[in-house]
């Protein structure tokens, strides 16, 4: 079997609220090897935001180790933390976070920008995954002009453009209508198929189903 | 980020708020505006002023009686016109007089002095000739016109020869000068000028005279002359070797540095004062920058999650508030040289590009830039990405 992309042992994750602590993660250990599609399903206040930032390399565990790719991420600092995320996790989000008044093309060159990619070769890379999710003739349309599907689609489109080992995608589908919705999970399923990994965090049982393996997480635990 | 793609990424968020930008950079138009005119126009003002004095003659010396002596007489006259590098001496005796002929009349300057006065001051004869040392010498009632006095009468070239009246005695009319020109604080072209010894015969009723004006033969001179002159008076005076001068004598060149220092003091206090108003601008962009930020928040939640480092951002925080000051500077430079050139227009003393006050305010509005730009742009780079991404 091949080395797990993520590797989470016994992470915990406590936020001080006041003098209370809040557990929002205890003790979780997962392992994700390349090209699964795994869902982390739960209830809202289970844990499943917490996880994503963790996962995302936007907040670090408490206690624990994290291996991304092999590297633990306990061992970098924020740059150098920065510099793996963008190399190796796409992000999609439930409200998309598209860069407002900025071209579809755009939003989706803006992490090659940060990878210090060529003008040139940023256009050419975006404008061929825009393509790829059929947005060929919608370059230059900004978020406003798109329905959510297509900005959602955009979104998906930013997080491959970089070419990263794996997808991350927190509710893609929460602002959607359910034909738009399966739309995205269509992509998210074509995307893994192509061998791309793909970790979906949902409260949607359904939404979950598209996943391979699907991880429950009750009051910040992994119920099994 | 290279620093190009940092400039281009700032352009395209000035172009997405125009009006914001445009009224941001006001505050930097108007200070650097200002700071680049009213040195212009101090600057204009020096030339103006060193110009005008270099006009009365650089190898000039004056001397006037000290306060309380008994003056200086047209034997001392005499015994500076004797002096090694004098090239010429006058005598000046000034009253104020009406001029008249026909029905017009003007009041005007009265110099009694000689023929040598024209060399001295450094007035050229426009028509018919200056005083002659005969006619000085006669105490005859002759009169030279200066430029403006001649207008004021209505007199030009046939006036030469015919007769006016000054304080109701006549006098012929043997000259007019050419205008030297200029405005402001005295006007070189309102006087007339009449033998010495018909001024105080008619006019004053005193033997002494105001001013001696003396043209050293060349600049290099100067202090030599200088000393020897004060030999020669002090000696005419009958002073012993522990008393004072009782006359001063005044170099044309001091009182040309004098009044340029004066000038430029004076611009550098305006300059000053509207350096205040690029502080403000400067204010202002930090106060735009720091709204910015706010209203930004999400745009720098998703630029971390997609890679961007902390530098990332500040750099590009930074950079905007930089394209912002030195547009703005850039746009002030302009402006201000437009109305520093219009000014001297107006004011006729001609308009100089002065490098050197360009780059201070490129310079100026870049560090406005950057002092004013740093602390938003900290602001951004030290946001939380999760907090910012949640951010509404």
């Amino acid at each position: 079997m091949a080395a797990p992309i993520i590797d989470l042992d016994r992470v915990s994750r406590t936020y001080a609220m006041g003098r209370l602590a809040v557990h929002a993660l205890r003790d979780v250990r997962l392992q994700v090897r390349p090209g699964e599609f795994v869902a982390i399903v739960g209830p809202s206040g289970s844990g499943k935001s917490t996880m994503m930032n963790i996962l995302g390399c936007l907040d670090r565990p408490s206690a624990g180790r994290y291996h991304l790719a092999g590297t633990s991420i306990a061992d970098l600092d924020d740059d150098a933390l920065a510099k793996l995320r963008s190399r190796t996790i796409g992000f999609v989000f439930q409200s998309y976070n598209l860069l407002p008044r900025t071209s579809a093309l755009d939003n989706v060159t803006t992490p090659l920008l940060y990878q210090n990619v060529s003008r040139r070769e940023r256009v050419a890379r975006a404008t061929a995954a825009l393509e790829r999710l059929g947005l060929g003739d919608r370059l230059t349309h900004e978020p406003s002009e798109l329905s959510g599907g297509q900005q959602q689609r955009v979104a998906v489109a930013r997080a491959i453009v970089t070419n990263p080992a794996m997808l991350l995608a927190d509710e893609p589908t929460g602002n959607l209508d359910s034909a738009a919705g399966r739309d995205v999970m269509a992509l998210l399923t074509e995307l893994n198929a192509a061998g791309r990994t793909i970790v979906l965090i949902t409260h949607d049982a359904e939404v979950a189903t598209a996943a391979s393996r699907q991880i429950h997480l009750r009051d910040g635990r992994i119920a099994a | 980020m290279s620093p190009l793609e940092l400039i281009r990424l700032a352009f395209s968020r000035l172009r997405t708020s125009r009006l914001r930008a445009a009224l941001t950079m006001l505050g930097v138009i108007i200070g650097v505006a200002s700071v680049v005119a009213l040195v212009g126009v101090g600057q204009g003002t020096t030339s103006n002023i060193t110009s005008r004095l270099a006009g009365l003659g650089t190898n000039l010396l004056t001397v006037n009686p000290s306060s309380g002596s008994s003056g200086l007489t047209l034997d001392d006259v005499d015994a500076v016109a004797a002096v090694a590098n004098v090239a010429a001496v006058a005598p000046e005796l000034q009253t104020t007089g009406t001029v008249a002929t026909g029905a017009k009349t003007t009041d005007t300057s009265i110099i009694g002095t000689n023929a040598s006065y024209a060399m001295v001051r450094a007035y050229q004869v426009w028509q018919g000739t200056f005083l002659t040392t005969v006619g000085v010498e006669q105490k005859l009632r002759t009169v030279v016109l200066g430029a403006t006095v001649a207008d004021d009468l209505g007199l030009g070239a046939a006036a030469v020869g015919t007769q006016v009246s000054i304080e109701g005695l006549p006098f012929e009319v043997v000259g007019i000068l050419q205008a030297k020109g200029g405005t402001g604080f005295q006007d070189p072209d309102n006087q007339v000028m009449i033998p010495v010894g018909v001024v105080q015969k008619y006019f004053v009723g005193t033997g002494s005279i105001r001013t001696i004006g003396i043209s050293v033969a060349s600049v290099d001179e100067m202090n030599a002359a200088k000393a020897d002159i004060t030999t020669v008076l002090r000696q005419q005076h009958g002073l012993a070797a522990s008393a004072a001068n009782d006359f001063s004598i005044l170099d044309q060149a001091q009182l040309l540095q004098t009044a340029s220092s004066i000038a430029g003091t004076l611009a550098l206090l305006l300059g000053g004062i509207a350096s205040i108003s690029l502080i403000v601008g400067g204010i202002g962009i930090m106060n735009i920058m720091l709204v910015s930020v706010r209203e930004r928040t999400r745009e720098i939640g998703i630029r971390k999650a997609v890679g961007a480092r902390s530098r990332d951002i500040l750099a590009q925080f930074l950079i905007e508030a930089l394209t912002l000051s030195l547009l703005g500077g850039l746009i002030g430079i302009v402006l201000g040289l437009g109305v520093s050139a219009l000014i001297g227009r107006v004011a006729g003393w001609g308009f100089a590009f002065n490098p050197t006050v360009v780059a201070v305010a490129v310079l100026f509005s870049l560090a406005v830039g950057v002092i004013f730009g740093v602390w938003p742009a900290r602001q951004a780079a030290r946001l939380d990405p999760i907090s910012a991404l949640r951010w509404e």
